[in-house]
Order: structure tokens, then C-alpha cells, then sequence
């Protein structure tokens, strides 16, 4: 903006509009500052979008060639697909597409109740907090500390805790609930394993939403608490009609976040569990992760799958932005 | 009335807090005293103090594991993605908030689709790219392995990282840009001397969060590293479990080493990441 307003002044007028190429330049300087970006963004991002999105319509195991710039696919090892790949996965081939349905499956539960979760345990924890007059500091930064370490140190410790001698197991015991008690380790059953993510799912997830919802708390007027205990709420009414209302921009925000950390996330599920009990933990990111880096790879399917996984997503980003647009506009 | 309920609310509240604080720290706790007893009394006993401190499990771990090597490997890599990102997406952020050039709107939308692809979806395309570049593979040294390595890594953290300076830098007065110009310094000058000293909390709020996802990366750092000297402390650490019988002990000690300097880091610049991401985030 300043380069052009100095290039008018500069100038007489009658010449504005036969801009010489270095008036051009001039004018476009800006996209300088852009530039490494956008050459990164090129080299590691476009081309392995294109890459991966051509892949999708081939047969290929990893041996051989296949490249796209210039094109190769040498066969036996690639071979063109077309749209079977898809197909396989989606319908065609009922062991695959009973692999992805059922990972999908559990992709779309972790991605309710881990949102919903976060949810419940961060409000209430940011109204606490936002309450808490001189402690607020201290207890901010203990229950910040899981959104640290979510790596593989901390899988480690959760993994403990679930062993089938493991911490949980032996509180249960200790409460007299010896009967509750997954006696082969909580992500060894199948009927407790994609629980016991979730709950470290959730565990990681709650502090960066409180942190939201306190800043949240934090805009809002006093005032309008004050107006409703002389209209006569209670606290109960107040939440619901003052906090929750006013705070939905961040639950939004939340919710987006949450769920596409979910849909993409694998990492977790490949260190704690690689999917089992014998698939019980499956999820659609670790899928692709094993056709592209497992024992029998099938690379074009794995670009195949994860287009699915890139439309799930996007259209999930979409659907909750247009759900949300007329309330959010604050 | 109302004074007696407000007591009980903060009663409450602090109740609340505690327990949840608790539940937070409890698995770090935990870390540090398994980290400081013998692994029978790991395994036979679930008191948080040990019976007898055993500061000797986290000495070992780092000398004869050789742990030094693998937290340098993980400083090296970590400081040059934070360096890069930092450099290449405040440029790429001002650029877009505060310069015009054709098709700079497509180009901000290109970018900000890249957050919606998955992950997952690009690991098999770079990995081929790495590798016809000669960046990874038995040839590839150290400076090409680590190069290979970190720009994915930058790449994937540029969406983000550029709307957050894109959006500081948006809500600056244009005063500043205008009244530097007139006194006729260069875009260049007036972003490396006006504006990159006033986003000190965004730098800290991208600093900290890739610091912290860089550190504990685990996934594409295994795929691109064959060669184990070259490992990162997570890769190190998930190495472990070839250990014929687990050593829990070993194992958290070795947790410990690993999630204590981003643990240092993060309290080091909290106070301006949160000030940033909310910043981000409420205006969004």
C-alpha cells in the first residue's frame, strides 16, 4: 500500500496507467517477503499433494519406479489402477473395506467423545480457574503440563498405568472394585482399549481448551452477572444463559480443533497399541501409515485412503463452521 | 448472602482445581519416582516415594545409554525448525498483512488449505522425495539426513505459523508501517526493526508449540532416521523396548530426561504463549 500511494505521488498522473515492468516490480515487492514460504510450500507441500493424489490411481508396492516428475511407473512392481483402489477400500474388497469401515467407526466415536469430553472437563476447570483469585497462576501452569509432554515419554506412563498389574488396576483393588478391574491390562481387552485412548486423549486435550475458555471467561462483562442476580438467576441460569452462550465462538474453535486432531491423529494408537487388541483400536490415519510403511506395502492405497480421510476431514471443518457461522459472528 | 455463596463458589472452585491439578501431574509424579527406585519396587509397589532413592538409574541412563548424544541430536534438529519457521513464515505473515502483490489472496488460501491434508497423506510422497534428492539412504550424510528431515517439518508448520503473524501483524497500527516510510525506510527495514521486535508473543506462541511438537515428534523423525547414532531422544527412548526385559525403572528415567528441557522451555515462554494463542484465537 505505501509503495504504491509514494509511486502516485512521485509520478504525474497521465502515466499511471502504462506501468513500466520495473513499476511492476516495484509494486509487486512484497511478494519477496513471501517467497521462501512459498518455494517450501512448492518443494514440500504441492508437489506431495500432486504426488500423493496421482499415486492414488496407481498399483504400487514400493520396488521399482514411480515418479511424477517426469513420469514413471514401471511395471510389474506399479501398474495403473484407476479407480480401484478406491473401490477396494470403499466397497469392493469386503476384507479392506471392513478394515477401513471399522477404523472409520472408531475415528468417528473417539472423535465425539473425546470433543465432548474436552468439553465437559475444560469449562468447568476454566470457570474454577477464572475464579481462583490468587492461586490462578500455580494451578494454570499444573494443569497446562499435559499439553507439554504428549509424546512418547507420557505414553509410556499411561501405558504402565494400565498394565494388567499395573497402577489402575491396583486402586481398583484398593477401592474394593476388585470386580472392575481388566484383568488383562486396559489396552489389552477389547472392550476397554479404545476407552482407555480416549481418556489420554482427553487428558491431553483438556488443558489448551482451558486456556481458551479462561480467555474466554476473561471478555466477558461482569456487569451482565451482576444484572441477572438482581433479575433473580441463580448460577445454574447464569451458565446457561450468560456463560455458555457468549463462550460458544470458543467451543467452536474447540470443537474444529479437536475433531481434526482426532481424525488425523495416529501416533498415539501406533505407540500404545498399534491398533489391537486384534483391531480393536484401529484407526483410519494408522491404516494408511501401515499400507505405506507395514510388511506388504501397497502404496497407491495408501494415498487412496487418505484422500478419503482429506474429504472426512474438510467436509467436517465445513459442516461445523456453517453450523456455527450465525452464532459465532460476535 | 450473596457474600457466603461467593465463599462457597471459591471453596468449590479451589476443590475442584486441586483435584484435576492432581490428576494432571499424577502421571509425571509418577515418572520421577519410578525414575528413582529399583525396578522390582516399581513393579511390586505403587507409593509415589520410593523406599530408597536410587539417583543412580537416572545417571546411568545417561552415560552408559549414551543419552548425551541423542538430547544434542534432538537440540540440533529442534533449533533449526523453530529458527526456520520463525524467519520464513513472520516474513511470509508480514508479507500478507502488510504488502500487496498479485495473487497474494489465492496464495494465503493455497496455504491455508494445506492445514485440512492430512498428515499421513504426504509421508510416502516425501519419503520419495528425500529420497530422490539423495537426502536420505545409506549415502546420505548427517547435514543431508537433518536437512531432509527438518523442512517437511517446517513445511507442515507454515499454515498455522503464518496466520498468527498474518493476524498480529494485521491488528498493528498502520501508523507505524506508514510513519517509517515516510521517513524512508525500506519494507525490509521496517519489518526487521518495527515489526519483528513487537511480535515477541507470537514468536513465543509459534516457539513454543513447535518447540514442543518438534521435540516430542516421533512418527516422521523414525521413518527418515536409519542410522541410530543420528536418533532423536523419543526415538531413543521407543528403542528401549527392544530391551529383552523391560526395565520400567530404565525406561522412566529415560522419559524423565527426555521431557524435562521442554518442560524448562514451556515455563520459560508461557506467559506470552498464552497471551498469543488467545490473541489468535479470539479474534480468529
Amino acid at each position: 500500500m505505501g509503495q504504491a500511494q509514494a509511486g502516485v505521488i512521485s509520478r504525474p498522473p497521465n502515466n499511471k496507467r502504462r506501468k513500466t515492468l520495473i513499476q511492476h516490480l516495484r509494486d509487486n515487492a512484497g511478494i519477496l517477503f513471501v517467497l521462501p514460504a512459498v518455494i517450501t510450500f512448492l518443494i514440500f507441500g504441492l508437489y506431495t499433494v500432486i504426488y500423493s493424489i496421482v499415486l492414488s490411481f496407481f498399483r504400487w508396492n514400493g520396488f521399482g519406479k514411480f515418479s511424477i516428475l517426469p513420469f514413471a511407473c514401471d511395471p510389474p512392481a506399479c501398474q495403473f489402477a484407476g479407480l480401484d483402489n478406491f473401490a477396494y477400500f470403499l466397497y469392493k474388497e469386503p476384507t479392506m473395506s471392513g478394515y477401513f469401515w471399522q477404523a472409520l467407526q472408531h475415528n468417528l466415536i473417539m472423535a465425539v467423545v473425546v470433543t465432548v469430553g474436552i468439553v465437559l472437563v475444560a469449562l468447568p476447570i476454566a470457570i474454577a480457574l477464572n475464579r481462583a483469585g490468587r492461586g490462578q497462576t500455580v494451578y494454570r501452569l499444573l494443569i497446562m503440563l499435559p499439553m507439554v509432554t504428549a509424546g512418547i515419554a507420557v505414553f509410556y506412563v499411561w501405558s504402565f498405568i494400565y498394565e494388567p498389574d499395573g497402577l489402575l488396576n491396583s486402586v481398583l483393588e484398593t477401592l474394593g472394585l476388585g470386580f472392575a478391574q481388566a484383568k488383562q491390562g486396559w489396552l489389552g481387552q477389547p472392550d476397554t482399549a479404545l476407552p482407555a485412548l480416549m481418556v489420554v486423549m482427553i487428558w491431553g486435550g483438556v488443558p489448551s481448551a482451558t486456556i481458551l475458555y479462561l480467555a474466554g471467561l476473561q471478555t466477558i462483562d461482569k456487569d451482565l452477572y451482576e444484572a441477572s442476580v438482581i433479575d433473580g438467576a441463580n448460577a445454574w441460569q447464569q451458565l446457561w444463559q450468560i456463560t455458555w452462550p457468549l463462550l460458544l465462538p470458543v467451543t467452536v474453535v474447540i470443537i474444529i480443533t479437536t475433531i481434526n486432531s482426532v481424525l488425523q491423529g495416529y501416533e498415539m494408537v501406533y505407540l500404545m497399541t498399534y491398533g489391537g487388541p486384534a483391531g480393536h483400536t484401529e484407526v483410519v490415519g494408522l491404516q494408511i501409515f501401515k499400507y505405506g510403511f507395514g510388511d506388504q506395502r501397497q502404496l497407491g492405497m495408501a494415498s487412496a485412503t487418505s484422500w478419503a480421510l482429506f474429504v472426512l476431514v474438510f467436509a467436517v471443518a465445513v459442516v461445523n463452521l456453517r453450523l456455527f457461522r450465525s452464532r459465532t459472528e460476535v | 448472602m450473596s457474600n457466603i455463596k461467593g465463599t462457597i463458589g471459591t471453596v468449590i472452585s479451589y476443590i475442584v482445581l486441586t483435584f484435576y491439578a492432581l490428576l494432571s501431574l499424577y502421571p509425571f509424579l509418577w515418572m520421577i519416582s519410578s525414575a528413582l527406585k529399583s525396578n522390582q519396587e516399581v513393579l511390586s509397589s505403587h507409593s509415589l516415594i520410593p523406599n530408597e532413592f536410587r539417583f543412580d538409574i537416572i545417571l546411568n541412563t545417561w552415560n552408559q545409554l549414551d543419552f548425551f548424544r541423542y538430547f544434542v541430536n534432538s537440540v540440533i534438529i529442534t533449533v533449526f525448525v523453530v529458527l526456520g519457521i520463525v524467519l520464513i513464515y513472520a516474513m511470509a505473515g508480514f508479507g500478507f498483512a502488510r504488502t500487496k502483490f498479485i495473487g497474494s489472496n489465492v496464495l494465503f488460501m493455497a496455504f491455508l488449505g494445506l492445514l485440512f491434508v492430512p498428515g499421513v497423506t504426504v509421508l510416502v510422497p516425501l519419503v520419495q522425495l528425500l529420497k530422490s534428492l539423495g537426502l536420505i539412504g545409506r549415502d546420505a550424510t548427517l547435514p543431508q539426513t537433518y536437512f531432509g528431515l527438518i523442512m517437511p517439518i517446517i513445511n507442515g508448520a507454515g499454515p498455522f505459523s503464518i496466520f498468527l503473524f498474518r493476524n498480529y501483524f494485521s491488528s498493528l497500527p498502520s501508523e507505524l508501517h506508514d510513519a517509517a516510510r515516510v521517513d524512508g525506510a525500506t519494507n525490509w527495514g521496517v519489518f526487521f526493526r518495527i515489526f519483528m521486535p513487537l511480535a515477541t508473543p507470537v514468536i513465543a506462541t509459534v516457539g513454543i508449540l513447535n518447540i514442543i511438537g518438534t521435540w516430542n515428534a516421533y512418527m516422521w523423525p523414525s521413518i527418515v532416521l536409519n542410522n541410530p547414532d543420528w536418533f532423536t531422544l523419543p526415538l531413543k527412548l521407543k528403542d528401549l523396548d527392544l530391551q529383552i526385559v523391560v526395565q520400567w525403572n530404565v525406561r522412566m528415567a529415560a522419559s524423565l530426561i527426555t521431557i524435562t528441557p521442554v518442560i524448562i522451555a514451556f515455563l520459560v515462554l508461557q506467559r506470552y504463549y498464552i497471551r498469543g494463542l488467545t490473541a489468535g484465537a479470539v479474534r480468529g
